[in-house]
């Protein structure tokens, strides 16, 4: 992907503070860490439903033959990464516009329903081009605001979507 | 009614000035998301998802399948004029299609690209009009126990024809399976995996999950790339190829429309494989292989065909047995079952106008792309002037929507934040999405029918080995083994790669 002709981006080759180089092995080894834990906790979690029995399966056989299954295939992977000779190759994490689109995202949801649908998602397109794209202030308002506009027309009058408006 | 009046009668929808209209704007918006990176048919069909739901289900559907194969047509012109891949079918042609617009053939390498593009599409159509009708009858007889065989296979083959490491492929399978089991249990109406919550006990929303992993995920990739680019634009005259090049081509088209047609069916990445394969037959058959990679003809005409000669044939499995191939149909899967038509063999008998509409919908979409994609090609270019940065917000703000929409619950909007992030990470290390998503789809079933069939033979999981089973367990390893005759092409795809990697 490009960033084509935006000459605002085409200077930007850092990626900003947070941007972290960590070796593929031992980033693979994390990943596969984390997978393992979520296998254990699927694996707790379909412990509690009825396993039945191997030739009538209650509701928690599947899950949990699935969870075991995730767990081994991480350690597996982890261990695999851990034993495979250090190649030099390395992945980059926390690119500066990555971590602003994420956090803006997490706001999202807990907004969006008790701000209106409309309201959260201009603030949080103008966020995004204020931030990301670097426009003025004035400039993302409007924009946000034009689009929201847009959004309003397409989704509520073409398509009769209702979303939700909050207070207003 | 025989089968050319129910083709008639899909025609006559198809042909409706409504069937016309939605299959234009899914045609259109096809192009644009497969011109535009980043923005792939998974991603361009969910977003348009909720324009369907006051739709009919056939002009839905209609409208759907016109973003899936558009998208293919799409991405070609980026690939061939920019050197990006609209989307990730297109990155062979890159290769060849850019070093002939570099020698200012661009004009050639869009009509040839255009025209196997037709060709392909149009064959694959012709092979799901023949072979999904009586596949669907055969199915019609099987039990649960010949389904459970059938998806266990297809997960398989999805972990044997993975790009990357098998081993994380059957990790995301495991994954996908798991993550089906929450919600309520069908056999006994029990909660599983819930954690108390009474959110999740409706289980997990396909499309914030397709929408996360593969929409987000990639725009977040994308954000961290910052080269910039510069359009060759041809002009319209400059279109017709020389007869040398109708020379090279055309076997190159016909070996192309067999071999995306064969791969249409195999689950998991069949479509981008197909490209790759594709790219080294014609090197193979090539009577100047040294000329690929320097702008051969033929290293255009192949991959562009097959890619849209899946497209077709990526329908049998999803129509006939109700089993996604690939994450697009995958989502086809879902928007059917949100119209209330449950795909499978069934789908002929119950609503035959859909199957029969979406076959006549693509002859006409064919059409519709060739039409507009060679005359707009200069458009469809000027779409990249746009800044990323300006369309982060933009597609971001229209899947929120999107995926609200379904279900009207904020809950689904942070499945689609989380889902995305987390598929961002496991994408970095090497994860395939597409592996975790079809086990997604498929996972309900096999939970199900597994328990079902076992419920039925009384526990003996001979039931698993009966005749039927035998049979749909043969086939299958017999389509393997076509494959895997194909296997000494693999051995190309690396050098392919570099090959796409140092273009």
């Amino acid at each position: 992907m490009s960033h084509l002709d935006d000459p605002l981006r085409a200077g930007d080759d850092g990626g900003g503070a947070l941007l972290r180089t960590i070796s593929a092995r031992r980033g693979g080894i994390g990943v596969a860490a984390l997978l393992a834990i979520t296998g254990l906790v699927f694996t707790w979690q379909a412990a509690l439903s009825d396993f039945g029995d191997f030739a009538l399966p209650g509701p928690g056989f599947f899950p949990l033959i699935l969870g075991i299954l995730v767990v081994v295939l991480a350690v597996v992977i982890g261990v695999g990464d851990w034993l495979q000779v250090a190649s030099g190759e390395a992945v980059a994490l926390g690119h500066r516009d990555v971590l602003i689109v994420l956090a803006a995202m997490l706001a999202v949801p807990p907004l969006f329903e008790p701000l209106g649908a409309y309201v959260t998602l201009g603030l949080f397109g103008a966020a995004l081009l204020v931030l990301i794209a670097r426009c003025s202030l004035l400039v993302a308002g409007l924009s946000a605001a034009i689009g929201m506009a847009a959004c309003w027309y397409f989704f509520q009058v073409l398509l009769a979507l209702r979303l939700p408006i909050g207070p207003f | 009614m025989t089968g050319l009046d129910q083709l008639l009668g899909g025609f006559a929808i198809a042909l409706s000035w409504k069937g016309l209209l939605y299959c234009f704007i899914g045609c259109l918006w096809g192009t644009i998301v497969g011109v535009l990176p980043g923005l792939g048919p998974l991603a361009g069909m969910t977003l348009l998802l909720p324009l369907t739901f006051g739709l009919d289900p056939a002009i839905g559907i209609i409208m759907l399948t016109g973003i899936f194969y558009g998208a293919m047509y799409g991405g070609s012109t980026t690939s061939i004029l920019v050197r990006i891949p609209g989307e990730a079918a297109s990155v062979v042609t890159c290769i060849d299609g850019y070093e002939m617009a570099r020698q200012g053939r661009a004009g050639p390498a869009l009509m040839v690209a255009a025209v196997g593009s037709f060709i392909g599409g149009t064959f694959s159509i012709i092979g799901l009009m023949l072979i999904a009708p009586p596949l669907a009858k055969v199915m019609i007889a099987i039990g649960p126990s010949v389904e459970v065989v059938l998806m266990l296979l297809a997960l398989s083959v999805i972990s044997v024809v993975s790009a990357g490491s098998r081993l994380k492929t059957i990790m995301m399978v495991a994954l996908g399976l798991l993550l089906a089991t929450i919600g309520l249990d069908h056999m006994t109406g029990l909660p599983r995996l819930t954690f108390g919550s009474t959110t999740l006990a409706g289980g997990l929303s396909f499309t914030s999950l397709a929408i996360g992993l593969f929409g987000i995920s990639e725009i977040l990739i994308n954000l961290e790339k910052t080269d910039t680019i510069k359009a060759i634009t041809p002009k319209l005259r400059d279109l017709v190829p020389r007869r040398k090049d109708i020379r090279d081509s055309a076997p190159a088209i016909g070996r192309a429309s067999i071999i995306g047609f064969i791969f249409g069916v195999i689950p998991g990445v069949s479509h981008v494989v197909s490209t790759f394969v594709s790219y080294a037959v014609e090197k193979r058959f090539s009577a100047h292989p040294e000329e690929f990679g320097h702008g051969a003809i033929a290293g255009v005409a192949g991959p562009e065909t097959a890619n849209n000669a899946v497209t077709g044939t990526a329908m049998i499995p999803l129509l006939a047995l109700g089993i996604p191939s690939i994450p697009a149909t995958a989502l086809l899967l879902s928007a059917l079952t949100i119209h209330g038509v449950q795909p499978g063999p069934l789908l002929l008998t119950d609503h035959p106008e859909v199957f029969w509409s979406l076959v006549a919908s693509m002859y006409i979409g064919n059409v519709i792309l060739l039409i507009l994609n060679l005359p707009l090609v200069g458009i469809f270019v000027n779409l990249l002037r746009i800044p990323y940065a300006w369309l982060v917000p933009i597609i971001l703000i229209i899947s929120v929507i999107g995926v609200y929409s379904v279900a009207f619950s904020s809950a689904d909007i942070w499945l689609m934040v989380i889902s995305g992030a987390v598929g961002y990470v496991l994408r970095k290390f090497g994860y395939e999405m597409a592996a975790l998503l079809l086990a997604f789809v498929l996972g309900g079933r096999i939970d199900e029918n597994l328990r079902l069939a076992l419920t039925m033979s009384g526990g003996s999981y001979a039931t698993f080995a009966d005749h039927a089973s035998l049979i749909v367990l043969t086939s299958v390893l017999g389509l393997l083994l076509v494959v895997q005759g194909l296997a000494w092409v693999f051995g190309y795809r690396k050098s392919v790669a570099d090959e796409a990697e140092s273009a």
